[in-house]
């Protein structure tokens, strides 16, 4: 074996990963620790989406012939799986297709009626995509903002008098440390029983953590089909009620029955379609049935999926614990778990970090407010985990963080 | 610092490489920002540094902030260096417009220009005053020497007319009043002077110009740079003074002529064979080559008297005057005529 010199990239010898086979594209030494910006898809996805383009590659709702027919009723599965994945039913809420979580929530948000609500309610912790269309939102409804704070475990901190009218805005699981909203089925109650609505943000919990969504009251779940392996997607699920209120301005082809010189007809009985101006992404919507086909059917290592990202949750913690100078935001395991040194900027070591082929996520993660503004902390790193890693993994990023943590102090 | 670094080698790099040209933006912004004093609002700086430091970081963590210092450093030489070159580009092509010639302490090194000798500079040259220590003269005198320059540009586009050039007691090799007049400056030893005698003579450039010359001995680190041109020089304004009556071809320009064209009876040409001999051996040859030239005993013993007389070393200081401080040419030979400064040794197509 050749030495290893200073610019010499060492050999990469293949690992025994245990990887489940659905990720066989992933190279020997690849370590991706960033699912939660999206996650890597399996191989029965990216098969479904190259299926849709190479074999009945047609618009959807629009068309008779075979191919058309085809991706309706693909789609019509996805939808229905969806609010499976959710317990919940097609009489009572509707499936509508975006491109991601936050153009969901602007399509919510952005076009809720005048006059209805009486505030605004989201908490510090919040991704930019709850946060930032929460102060278009006030500022067009002419009403005040509320952010609230979070308890340690993740719990809205509220006096029920606050949800007064409101429209509640919050995420299901954090994507800094991934603390969850267990008072969520506590607001949705209070929130309703004072005339207002919520509104969640499920993009991190839908991949590992939709049980907190399990047959949810709440008004509206918005999440991304690629954090929770599917192909790039937003979607909405949504209750009738809220879908048939909203003053629409994001209007066109696929939502109307009929058009007239100065006026049109929404179509009736698919509220769902009220979000869905235009074309969709058939092909990602396919895939996303897909996704959910195929998150029902797995079992990595012989476990459950929740089993097995808990094991690699906890890992990850005590790799991540243990490495001097390594400040921990999360106070318990979790697949999203951030840290920062207090004397190595994050970028620079997210940079090393990837020349040993470990990606990982630096900065703030848009969450800027409640990181920068609110607790004055450096950019930090994050490592998030899906179902494609695995403990060697989590073991060779540790150990090179704590490398390289030791040398660079 | 850096990041202005950065842009330099990747503007050299996206010429070759369209992977580069990406950053290129950048690091423009970043480098906009720096010289005008502002701090640099992308991470650029850090992701270069970051990206340059990581094959060091993933084998010899210890060994990344020498490395970035290091780096720093680097960035500072290639600023450094590339300011001192763009300066020297521009003062090159300046002084080769100028003077015709991008190096002003030794035009002879120069391949851009005419081939020449070169009229060295009395004044040392910016490495040569570091060398000696001498930081705050280094710097005088370079940036002295390019005002000078700077200063010369106005005399590069003026209209030289060779007689505002002549020198005392003007001989001309021929003389047809009908003729314009012509002026170059030589040195007797400088084998470019020879050269250009000889295009001269190829061009039939005397029977179009009255041609005379200004001798010029180019000083030497000690003494002059060919060691028997100022006793050359002091017999030809001798013989300026002296002139023989009657003479088709003055004597002065016999002497040159011979000095140019002529070979020894060894078969050497007598330029090199006179660069060589000591003062008295050039001394005897002069003397017999004005006998043979027809001056008598006793004009020649003038001549001989008059070589030594202060009359010409008060000319041939006149004379260097005129060179250095009038027509400010670096090179040997220089040709006044057609209205232009000609610097070097100028072809035959161009003297017709």
């Amino acid at each position: 074996m050749k030495r290893s010199t200073l610019f010499r990239r060492p050999a990469v010898e293949p690992l025994d990963t245990g990887r489940t086979g659905d990720f066989g594209y992933l190279q020997p030494g690849e370590i991706y620790l960033d699912a939660a910006c999206q996650s890597l898809r399996p191989q029965s996805v990216i098969d479904a989406v190259t299926e849709y383009y190479t074999s009945y590659n047609a618009c959807g709702g629009r068309v008779k012939y075979a191919w058309g027919q085809k991706v309706d009723h693909a789609v019509a599965d996805t939808r229905r799986a969806v609010l499976d994945l959710l317990g919940l039913s097609t009489k009572s809420h509707a499936v509508s297709f975006t491109l991601n979580t936050t153009y969901g929530l602007n399509l919510l948000l952005q076009q809720l009626p005048q006059g209805r609500f009486g505030r605004v309610v989201t908490s510090h912790i919040e991704h930019n995509s709850v946060f930032l269309p929460t102060i278009t939102a006030a500022r067009r409804l002419g009403v005040e903002r509320l952010v609230l704070d979070r308890a340690v475990d993740g719990a809205l901190l509220y006096e029920p008098a606050q949800l007064e009218r409101a429209v509640v805005v919050v995420n299901a699981t954090s994507n800094i440390d991934g603390r969850q909203l267990g008072n969520l089925t506590d607001l949705v109650r209070d929130t309703h029983a004072r005339g207002g609505i919520v509104i969640v943000d499920a993009a991190q919990a839908m991949g590992h953590s939709r049980a907190l969504l399990q047959k949810t009251e709440a008004d509206a779940v918005c999440f991304s089909a690629h954090k929770m392996y599917g192909a790039s997607l937003g979607v909405v699920v949504a209750r009738h009620e809220l879908l048939t209120s909203l003053e629409l301005g994001f209007v066109g082809g696929g939502m109307v029955q009929d058009v007239r010189e100065e006026d049109f007809d929404l179509v009736r009985g698919d509220p769902g379609a009220l979000l869905e101006p235009g074309l969709q992404a058939w092909g990602e919507i396919i895939a996303l049935g897909r996704a959910i086909d195929w998150l029902g059917s797995v079992r990595p290592g012989g476990l459950s999926p929740a089993e097995h990202i808990d094991a690699l949750s906890t890992r990850l913690h005590a790799g991540l614990v243990g490495i001097p100078g390594l400040t921990l935001l999360n106070t318990a395991a979790s697949p999203v778990i951030s840290v920062y040194a207090p004397t190595q900027d994050s970028h620079r070591l997210a940079v090393f970090l990837s020349r040993s082929q470990v990606m990982v996520r630096s900065g703030y993660f848009c969450a800027h407010h409640y990181l920068k503004e609110q607790l004055g902390l450096p950019p930090l790193l994050r490592f998030s985990l899906g179902l494609h890693t695995t403990e060697s993994d989590i073991d060779s990023a540790t150990h090179a963080l704590a490398r390289l943590m030791k040398g660079l102090s | 610092m850096f990041c202005i670094a950065a842009f330099i080698v990747l503007i050299v790099m996206a010429a070759f490489s369209a992977r580069y040209r990406r950053y290129v933006g950048t690091a423009w912004n970043c480098t906009v920002r720096r010289v005008t004093f502002r701090p640099c609002d992308t991470t650029f700086k850090q992701d270069i540094k970051d990206h340059l430091l990581a094959p060091i970081a993933v084998r010899r963590p210890g060994l990344v902030k020498p490395a970035g210092i290091g780096l720093e450093i680097l960035a500072v030489l290639v600023i450094v260096t590339t300011i001192w070159s763009g300066y020297t580009v521009v003062k090159s092509g300046v002084n080769l417009y100028v003077y015709g010639t991008c190096n002003k302490q030794d035009s002879a090194s120069c391949t851009l220009g005419a081939e020449a000798c070169s009229i060295p500079e009395e004044t040392p040259g910016f490495m040569a005053s570091l060398a000696a220590f001498d930081v705050l003269g280094a710097f005088g005198n370079e940036f002295a020497s390019l005002g000078e320059t700077f200063a010369a540009i106005p005399a590069r586009t003026q209209t030289w007319t060779a007689e505002d050039y002549l020198p005392a007691n003007a001989s001309y090799l021929t003389e047809d009043a009908a003729n314009p007049v012509a002026v170059e400056v030589i040195d007797p030893g400088c084998t470019f002077c020879k050269a250009l005698f000889a295009n001269i003579e190829e061009a039939g450039f005397e029977n179009n110009y009255n041609l005379t010359y200004i001798a010029y001995p180019i000083a030497g680190t000690e003494g002059y740079k060919f060691p028997n041109s100022l006793l050359v020089t002091q017999y030809l304004e001798a013989l300026r003074l002296h002139p023989l009556p009657g003479a088709e071809t003055p004597v002065d320009w016999q002497v040159l002529e011979r000095i140019f064209t002529e070979k020894t009876d060894a078969g050497l040409p007598w330029q090199e064979t006179i660069n060589t001999m000591d003062a008295d051996e050039v001394t005897t040859t002069l003397v017999e080559w004005l006998d043979e030239f027809g001056l008598t005993a006793a004009e020649v013993d003038a001549v001989v008297t008059e070589a030594a007389s202060d009359s010409v070393t008060d000319i041939i200081a006149a004379n260097k005057s005129l060179v250095e401080d009038d027509i400010h040419t670096l090179k040997i030979p220089t040709i006044i005529f057609d209205g232009r400064r000609h610097d070097g040794l100028v072809s035959v197509d161009n003297l017709r």
